[in-house]
Order: structure tokens, then sequence, then C-alpha cells
């Protein structure tokens, strides 16, 4: 279970006008502007929202890669702010970076991961081999990543995140690049998370993608939650029969949405 | 944060290494180009000294007008060198370096010598040509002794006993023992070693800083429970491991092109022992571990990889240009020497390679300046993995 309350997170950058300009001008960027909801076990819980919404930025800070300026967070009751050893093992991460070690096979990329989060050599063998089974990776299991299809790189990059069985399951927009096929598994995947009484909580900027999925969406957008409920409170808040046209009118433009 | 895990932190170590030793093509490439190194820089020793010596024993001598001077010509042959008569165009020769030099004699010389006046002979030389020098030498040598003959014979018919025209008699002592004069040339192989241990590092470094960022691992590594610090220690051994190769390597290298150069055949004695070896390995373990420390902090400065590689490849040759300052310098190192890293390595290996005595304050430089070096670094390191900007500055 993860309970989120009025999350912030700002970004400084910095702008030089020109290359020779001596000084810069900084500007800040509210990322994620007091964020709130919460995400329950045996649940897919939706994070919608545009590009440069703030969903990447939302999931590392939960994720303990990046510091909130303020607000609380919690997983399964370890507090983000100060247990974040306890949230690293609780959690499995799919991220933004979805990186492979192009020199490791698909097994060894599960093992190294295996390993850092306590487990031993004979229940990672294990584990490995039932994720490189379910996601239908046997006949490359052993094979260095370097020539992986982008949606095989992505399997291996969900089953490293799954590898030591978390409780709770941050995936960054887990279809991106997939063919209808791999996006079909994906779907399944995440519905036996589902079914295994996991929390779930994953990005997109598909709203059909979390219709097909989710009992709880939460839309946001520049960095504001502007929606959480169901599928169903979608259409029936604002009136309208599909729910993309729903999902517009929630965000209040259709800029970026087809990005 | 969790406390360090030793455990975590030698999972790092190992997979880092593994991983890096996968990668064969260039870990060959390079482990190759510095184990080759060596017996190239042994075999090029060896044919220049070789042919420096073959070029001395057989001096010819170009003389102009060996008419006028038949007793210095036989004088030469009888000291077995070959006489060069009337060369054509020889200043213009002897400047362009195809004649060492020529004996010019004076057409006076015969009067001259049977007056009993100085008689004059001219040694043409160029003496901005290194490689002329010891013919130049062994000619002037050869013309002074013929004068001294000539002299002492004079002074015989005169009744004078010759000692009388030499005052002083100048000897030199070269105190130089034939290890320390074959030592310098080997110095050579100091230099290479530690070059070795500075460019066996960058590569490997490289891949685990700004390769992990480029790759995109670094973010799902750090939502495991693995901290900075384990990372920057593990990595550290890892390459560390990799660098600790290469140096071995590169010795190695060395030692088995001197097991079949016969230097001491020229006149180069040289022994490199099980103790020189030992030496060696004492300064260049710290050393090997110091590098790779201070590569990973400045390579996870740098944003991208390519960046990364330009900056420490550019600093590991200007650091590794350092011992070039010892080699020019004509006066007494400063007592800090020692104390700056690659300089103080390449001395200690030079005073190895002399089996000069080593002060135990040496040895300490050589073992505290590496690990102060290595905890500072490391200490950068870790922060700079911890730090969220290296996340978010993608
Ligand atoms: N490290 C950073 N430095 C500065 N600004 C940042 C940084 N990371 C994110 N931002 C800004 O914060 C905002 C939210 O970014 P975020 O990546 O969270 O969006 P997103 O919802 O994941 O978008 P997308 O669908 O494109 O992935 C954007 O305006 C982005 O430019
Ligand atoms: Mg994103």
């Amino acid at each position: 279970m993860i309970v989120v309350d009025t999350l912030t997170k700002k970004f400084t950058t910095k702008e030089r006008t020109s290359a020779f300009a001596l000084r810069a001008t900084t500007r800040e960027v509210t990322a994620v502007d007091r964020v709130t909801f919460e995400a329950r076990d045996g649940e897919v819980t939706g994070l919608l929202g545009p590009n440069g919404a703030g969903k990447t930025t939302t999931l590392r800070m939960l994720s303990t890669l990046l510091s909130p300026d303020s607000g609380k967070a919690s997983i399964d009751g370890a507090d983000l702010a100060t247990q974040k050893a306890a949230i690293r093992r609780k959690l499995g991460v799919l991220g933004d970076a979805k990186g492979l070690y192009w020199r490791l096979s698909a097994r060894e990329n599960m093992m190294y991961f295996a390993k850092l989060q306590g487990m031993n050599e004979t229940d990672a063998k294990q584990r490995a081999d039932v994720l490189i089974r379910e996601l239908g990776l046997e006949a490359l299991g052993d094979r260095p990543t370097q020539g992986f299809s982008q949606g095989e790189r992505m399997k291996v990059a969900i089953g490293r995140s799954l590898i030591h069985n978390p409780q709770t399951v941050l995936l960054d927009e887990p279809t991106n690049g997939l063919d209808i096929m791999s996006t079909r598994s994906m779907r399944d995947l995440i519905r036996g998370l589902k079914a295994q009484g996991k929390c779930v909580l994953f990005s997109s900027h598909i709203m059909q993608e979390v219709a097909a999925l989710c009992d709880r969406i939460v839309i946001i957008a520049k960095g504001h939650v502007v929606f959480n409920g169901t599928p169903q409170e979608v259409l029936s808040t604002t009136g309208l029969a599909s729910l993309e046209d729903g999902f517009v009118k929630l965000i209040g433009s259709d800029e970026g949405l087809f990005a | 944060m969790s406390a360090f895990s030793f455990t975590r932190m030698v999972t790092v170590a190992r997979k880092e290494l593994f991983d890096l030793l996968r990668d064969r093509k260039s870990i060959f490439w390079a482990l190759f180009a510095v184990s080759i190194s060596g017996p190239i820089v042994v075999g090029l020793l060896y044919f220049i000294t070789k042919t420096v010596s073959e070029r001395v024993e057989k001096t010819t001598a170009p003389i102009v007008n060996t008419q006028f001077a038949p007793d210095l010509v036989r004088h030469l042959e009888r000291r077995g060198i070959k006489i060069d008569a009337e060369p054509k165009n020889y200043r213009e020769r002897v400047k362009l370096g195809e004649l060492d030099a020529v004996i010019e004699i004076d057409p006076d010389f015969a009067k001259a010598l049977a007056e009993g006046r100085p008689a004059k002979i001219t040694l043409f030389t160029e003496s901005s040509r290194d490689r002329s020098a010891p013919i130049v030498s062994k000619l002037s040598r050869e013309l002074q002794r013929y004068s001294d003959t000539i002299g002492n014979e004079r002074m015989i018919l005169r009744g004078v006993a010759p000692a009388v025209a030499r005052p002083l008699q100048i000897e030199e002592f070269d105190l130089a023992t034939p290890e320390q004069r074959g030592a310098r040339l080997l110095q050579i192989m100091s230099f290479y070693a530690l070059f070795a241990g500075l460019m066996g590092a960058i590569a490997a470094a490289l891949d685990v800083t700004a390769g992990e960022r480029e790759r995109q691992t670094l973010e799902p590594l750090l939502t495991t429970p693995v901290t900075a610090s384990e990372l920057a220690v593990g990595k550290w051994l890892a390459v560390s491991a990799v660098n600790l190769l290469a140096v071995t390597t590169s010795l190695i290298g060395f030692l088995i092109a001197l097991k079949f150069v016969p230097l001491a055949k020229l006149g180069v004695p040289f022994n490199f022992g099980v103790q020189e070896f030992a030496g060696f390995m004492a300064v260049l373990i710290p050393f090997a571990f110091l590098v790779p420390a201070v590569f990973l902090a400045a390579g996870s400065a740098a944003r991208t990889a390519k960046e990364a590689q330009s900056s420490l490849g550019m600093g590991a040759s200007l650091v590794g240009m350092l011992p070039l300052i010892s080699f020019i310098r004509q006066t007494q190192p400063p007592w800090w020497d020692v104390w700056v890293p690659v300089n103080g390595q390449y001395a200690v290996l030079s005073k190895v390679l002399r089996s000069e005595h080593i002060p135990p304050l040496d040895w300490v430089a050589m073992w505290v300046i590496p690990i102060v070096g290595v905890v500072i670094a490391l200490m950068i390191f870790s922060r700079r993995l911890g730090n969220e900007k290296l996340l978010a500055g993608r």
C-alpha cells in the first residue's frame, strides 16, 4: 500500500542565453505539486498524465531516487524520508531508465539485482528460472542482452525488478515501445501481480491503456492531481461518453496528449 | 541510509570485474599493448646500443691531404682504423651527416713537423649531432695519442724524461656501479610500468562510471538496497584489479624481453631479479589502487562518456609526463619529490633499478599518499553517486 501526501518536487534549471553569456539565469520548475493519492494492495492504480505532467518525477520520489521538497509518503508503513533502506527492499521498480548490462546475459542481469536485494544463490537462481519462464525468455536467458529487441529488453528489465518478489511494484510506462503482442503479455503480467495481491502503481499517457487495467486512476497535469477515482467515475464526472474525451477534459487541454 | 554491507560491496566488485573482463576485445588489446611495449623498448635499446658500438669499432677516418702525413696514416691504420683518403665535398657531407668527422691535414704539416713548429690538423665535426659524438671522440683521442707519441720521442731525443711535460696525472674514477650504468638506460622501464598503471585503468574506469550512466543502468541500480559507498568501493576494487593486471603484464613483458636480449654482452650490465621485482611491486601495487580511485572520482563528474574519455585521457598523459621533469632536471631533487604522486613513484623505482638504499621515509610516501588519496577520491566518488543530480542531469 502506497500513501502519498502532498508530495512536492521543484527543479531549478540554469539557462544561458548564449554560449558566451557569463551569467546563467536560474529558473524554477515545480514538477510535482502537492500530489496526494493512495494505491492499495490487490489493486492496479494508474498514474495518467500527458508528457511532462510529473509522472516520472513522482515515481522517482517514491523509489527514493529523488528526495521530495515537501510532503510525505509511505510504503507499507515505511516512511519515505526516514526509512529509505526498508523501502528499497519492499519495492520493485521499473523506472524511466530501463538499461541493461549488455555484456551480461538476461539471467546474469537478474541475478545481480537478486544478490543486491540480499537473496542467496539458490533462491535467486530459482526465482530467475521462474521469471524467465513466465516472461517467455527461455530461448534468450543465457545470451548477452546486447542484441535484444526493445520488447525483449523490456521483459528482462521487468524480470529484474520483480526478482525479489516485491509486494509493491512501480512501473513507469511499461508498454512504451512495445507491439500489440508484447503489450498484451505485459497487461497479463500486471493482472497476474494484482491476482497475487500486490500493489501495482503504473504510469502511462494513454487512456485506453489505463482503462484496460486499472481499478483506480490518478490523473495528473502540470504537477497537479486533477482527478482521482475509478474509470467509471471519469465518465460520470465529465458527463462524456468516451474515456479519452473525459481525459482531455480533465487535464484541461489536448496538448501533448498524442505526443 | 542502511549501514555499509560488505556482502553487497563484494557483489558489486565481482559483477563489475566479470563485466569488464567480458569485454574481451578491449581488455585483450589493452593488455597486449602494455605487454608488447616492454619487449619493443628493450629490443630498441639493444639495437641502438649494438649499432653504436659497432660503428665505433669499425670507425673509418676520412682524411684530406694524406700525402702530407704518411706517418699519421700508418699510425691510425695500426690502431685498426680504416682510412678513407681524400673524400670529396667533405665539409658539406659532415654538415649533412654523411660523414661523422673529417681530418684535414694542413699542406704545411710535414714542413712544420720537421721544423718543430706546431703542425696543424683540423678535425671537422658537427657537434649538434649526438650520434657522431662517439666517433668524433675516438678520432680526437687517436690524434692526441699520435701527438703524444711524437712529443715523447722528441723529449727522449733531447734527453728529457717525458714525465717532465706531464706534471699532473689525471685519472677518472667512475663511481657508478655497472648496475647503475645499465639502469640509466633502463629507466625507461619504470616509466613504462607507471604508464601502464595510468593507462590500464582508463577504459575500465569509464565503463563503470560514465558507461553505467549512458547505458541507463544507474537509475535501476540505485533503486535496490545498494548504497553509494558500497557501489564506490566495489567499482574501485574491480577497476583496480584490471589495472593491477595491466601493470603486472607490462613488467612480465619486460622480464621476458630481458631474458632473451643479451644486454650484458654489450656492456650494459643489468639485472632484474626477484629483489627488483619485489621492489617494483611494492611501489606499483599501491599506485595501481590509487589511479582508479582518482579516475572514478573524475569520471563521475563528466556528463558523457566522451567527455570523460577526453578529460581522463588528457589528464593521464599529462601526469604521465611528470617523470620527464626528473629526467631533464640537472639539480638534486627537492625533499618533497617522492611525495608527489607519479614523480615519487618514478624516483623510487629508479632507486630500485640502481640497487640503491631506499630510506624508510620513501616507503612511507609510497604507501601513505595512495592510501590518503584513495580515501579522499572514494569519498568524492561516493558522494557523486549518491547525488540525485547525477540522475537528473542525464
Ligand atoms: N532533472 C530535472 N531537471 C529539471 N527539470 C526536470 C527534471 N526532471 C524533470 N523535470 C521537469 O519536470 C517536469 C515533469 O517531468 P516528468 O519527467 O516527471 O514528466 P512525465 O510525466 O514523466 O512526462 P513523460 O510522459 O514525458 O515521461 C517536466 O516539465 C520536466 O521538464
Ligand atoms: Mg516520464
